[in-house]
């Protein structure tokens, strides 16, 4: 098929040797590339019960065939592994540019396997590949070093990196690219820490193919202003996700103080138009036609975004109103190296249980001083910030507070309250990597258009498996979040790519073989029905403020949701794949 | 009737290279940005700044002017003869854009897609005009 | 009866650009009567939400002088 460089680079780190291989074609035809076949490569290669941080455990970089052409919004790199946060399958999608690099470079994908013995980094320029001493470089936040890196090998070669959050294998720690984008959720920066990798360069001067390349560029000029900057899809560009504060307080789901309630009387402080008023600049992707980055510079901090997770994360479900604390939050961590879902939920349930005196972490809500002094800490798993990093499962199976400890297999939630949109509650725990709100994002149906009731049970197990079908698909070929394209627009940029016809019922084949797939990954691991579970907090207090106010998600009514979820996929009531699938995978 | 030029307004760009993308597309028969005729790259400056690197053909005519062989001709484009190029190289040096580049011993420039300027069609927010 | 209208996104277009104008009605009426009045389709894909006084609420909900109507376009994405 065309749009693929056909070619696998394979990164031994323990010999320092690396190789070339085809990229599997059969596996391409049946999960494209991106998230579908990043896992599918994952799962063939991964021993089931490998240890995430060991030598055994791989690192996957995987584009897909629309990488490197102008399909709007394709630029994202998939990247796959196995979560050290969860222990399931983990796949996590990066900004910036490093995806149409590794496909100009001449690669679909690199693997990473084994161990460097001495920190390390990698340089790829196409074909020659270098392994670096990068014993200088460790211990530097990513942003010193890929101010390092650029001035060595240009601005136009893409940087991935991990800052000390990755090197001492904090599970929740990220990969960084181009100062502000990360690959971010379940750990993926320890799985590079793990091997003593600093750094990849990417420089790329070659070329992708395509069926007919003059008639895609005629082509993707007519998509780009019928269907890419239209009135549904230009809000990524004007507002950027920011937006959904102030949609998220009026629907009643923004998550305040650890998620004991919702709604904040002070959303104006850090809703989009502040943001605007201390926007520099914007920012895309590779080959973005939206271009969602808003750099933001408030005082002494800096960054792109803030993003809609990292605000209402480190503001209200931390009890903190003030944008610029909310903005150093997230530079901080980005330069640690730190996924702010997760670093914040983490603040959150420790504030909580200071101030119940479940046990004393010594912060509580609204302290902003702590919320940046402790993500050092955090870093460095020093003192408090060693607990703190372990996530909110390990730290309430330790200390307590399990009711209140905001998870889904042990990964924090985003910020989004399941009360207010039930739904979503069902979405985070049938993830197939924990607490997650982009493999199935019905908050969307059920709050922001109002098309479905958000405090039933019925139809939401259809609803999540819809919208979870949408994603698989959209992540594997691979096109960003913020696009909202439909299925049969997918298939038409496809076969304009690839030259191979494909169709809407393509597509959904493919997804549905995703989603399984990822299942089958955490089956072979041990994971069914018992672990698809939100905290008891969702279960059985009920919210007190905003539009949700008197909401919970009775027992009875989740597993029916759940019921409803394992059903329409084919699954056993444990939520167990079954063979006649399996063996179709 | 004045001619037109493409003109980059960097307020609008978001760094996403579809142009880059759109010419080689067009001219490369493939997706190659190496080989584009324009490069634009935007990007942060040790994080604190976003700087853009803009090389686009604006029809100056100083290619024009210093080719020794009179191989570069202008009126609403510039044209190449390549008989006439011999490949000494002076254009690219002259070149207040950095835009043209040697292939083959003949010099490769912007030729505005014959007016089309398929640049300007994939831009997303109007960064590039042709007016 | 007055309410206070704000539009959301690109409905803005609904109120030539401006994003917030206070409307006068003889009578009382639903928010699904009130975006209709403004030019909206409710059964229209571009509709999101409707929230009063800062909170979401069921479009056939009835206004009350001093309301504060909030009207959402669709939203994707997270």
């Amino acid at each position: 098929m065309l749009g693929y460089q056909n070619k696998v680079l394979r990164i031994n780190l323990d010999n320092k040797t690396y190789s070339t291989e085809p990229l599997n074609m059969d596996w391409a035809e049946k999960y494209i590339g991106g998230k579908g076949l990043g896992i599918k490569y994952i799962y063939e290669e991964l021993t089931p019960g490998v240890d995430p941080l060991s030598p055994d455990n791989k690192l996957m970089f995987m584009t897909g065939p629309l990488t490197g052409t102008p399909a709007p919004c394709s630029g994202k790199l998939a990247i796959i592994s196995k979560s050290p946060a969860t222990g399931t399958i983990l796949d996590c999608s990066i900004g910036g540019h490093s995806a149409i690099k590794v496909k100009y470079a001449g690669y679909d994908a690199i693997m990473f396997e084994g161990k460097l013995d001495q920190p390390g980094y990698i340089s790829i320029e196409d074909d020659k590949i270098q392994f670096i001493d990068a014993s200088d470089l460790w211990g530097k936040g990513s942003h010193e070093t890929e101010g390092i890196l650029a001035d060595k090998y240009g601005t136009d070669t893409t940087i991935l990196s991990i800052g000390p959050a990755g090197e001492n294998l904090l599970p929740i720690s990220c990969i960084n690219s181009d100062y502000y984008r990360q690959a971010g959720r379940g750990g993926i920066g320890a799985v590079m820490g793990s091997k003593n990798l600093k750094a990849v360069t990417i420089k790329g001067t070659g070329a992708v193919t395509v069926d007919d390349s003059k008639k895609m560029v005629r082509k993707i000029a007519e998509i780009l202003r019928e269907d890419t900057t239209t009135e549904d899809n230009i809000w990524a560009y004007t507002d950027g996700t920011p937006g959904l504060v102030e949609a998220c307080n009026d629907g009643g789901i923004l998550p305040y103080k650890n998620f004991s309630d919702t709604t904040d009387v002070k959303w104006e402080s850090y809703n989009s138009e502040s943001i605007q008023a201390n926007k520099h600049g914007k920012k895309g992707c590779g080959s973005c036609g939206l271009g969602c980055g808003n750099f933001t510079k408030i005082g002494d901090a800096i960054c792109e975004g803030p993003e809609y997770e990292t605000i209402a994360g480190a503001g209200p479900n931390c009890g903190i109103s003030d944008l610029e604390t909310i903005v150093k939050f997230n530079q901080v961590c980005d330069d640690l190296g730190m996924d702010t879902i997760s670093a914040s939920g983490a603040l959150s349930y420790a504030m909580e249980m200071t101030e119940k005196g479940i046990h004393d972490f010594g912060i509580t809500f609204g302290d902003k001083e702590k919320l940046i002094d402790y993500l050092y800490l955090m870093a460095k798993k020093e003192g408090v910030g060693a607990d703190l990093v372990m996530g909110v499962k390990a730290m309430a199976a330790k200390y307590g507070g399990e009711d209140m400890a905001m998870h889904s297999k042990g990964l924090e939630f985003p910020l989004y309250d399941p009360r207010g949109s039930w739904a979503m509650g069902l979405a985070y725990a049938v993830s197939d990597r924990g607490g997650c709100h982009m493999r199935s994002y019905p908050a969307a149906e059920e709050v922001y258009a109002a098309s479905i009731p958000p405090y039933t049970a019925e139809g939401k197990g259809k609803l999540v498996y819809d919208l979870a079908i949408y994603n698989a698909v959209k992540f594997s070929l691979i096109f960003c979040d913020f696009w909202a394209l439909g299925l049969d627009r997918m298939a038409e940029v496809m076969t304009l790519a690839t030259g191979k016809q494909f169709s809407e019922e393509d597509m959904n084949q493919i997804a549905e073989r995703v989603i399984h797939l990822a299942r089958a990954f955490n089956q072979r691991e041990g994971f069914d029905r018992k672990d698809d579970t939100v905290p008891k907090r969702i279960l059985n207090e009920v919210l007190k403020s905003g539009a949700a106010a008197g909401q919970k998600i009775p027992v009875g009514d989740f597993n029916k949701m759940l019921d409803e979820y394992y059903e329409v996929l084919g699954w056993s009531k444990e939520g167990k794949v079954p063979d006649s699938i399996l063996s179709q995978l | 009737m004045a001619v037109k030029r493409l003109k980059f307004q960097k307020e609008n760009c978001i760094g996403c290279q579809l142009c880059m993308q759109a010419c080689s597309g067009m001219h490369e028969g493939a997706f190659i940005p190496s080989k584009a005729r324009l490069s634009i790259e935007s990007y942060y400056d040790k994080g604190g700044d976003i700087k853009i690197g803009r090389h686009v053909c604006n029809l100056c005519g100083i290619c024009e002017k210093e080719c020794p062989f009179e191989a570069i001709t202008i009126d609403e484009k510039v044209s190449v003869d390549f008989d006439k190029c011999t490949g000494c190289s002076i254009c690219v040096e002259k070149c207040p854009q950095h835009v043209i580049s040697m292939r083959e011993d003949k010099a490769i420039i912007c030729d505005t897609c014959d007016g089309e300027t398929w640049c300007v069609k994939l831009c997303p927010h109007g960064a590039l005009k042709f007016e | 009866m007055k309410v206070s209208v704000l539009l959301k996104g690109y409905l803005v277009k609904y109120f030539e650009g401006e994003s917030k104008r206070v409307l006068c009605f003889d009578e009382e009426l639903t928010i699904r009567e009130a975006v209709k009045v403004i030019g909206i389709d409710p059964e229209s894909k571009s509709l999101g939400f409707v929230a009063v006084n800062g909170m979401r609420v069921m479009i056939d909900e009835p206004l009350k002088e001093g309301d504060q109507l909030k009207i959402y376009p669709r939203i994707s994405g997270g």
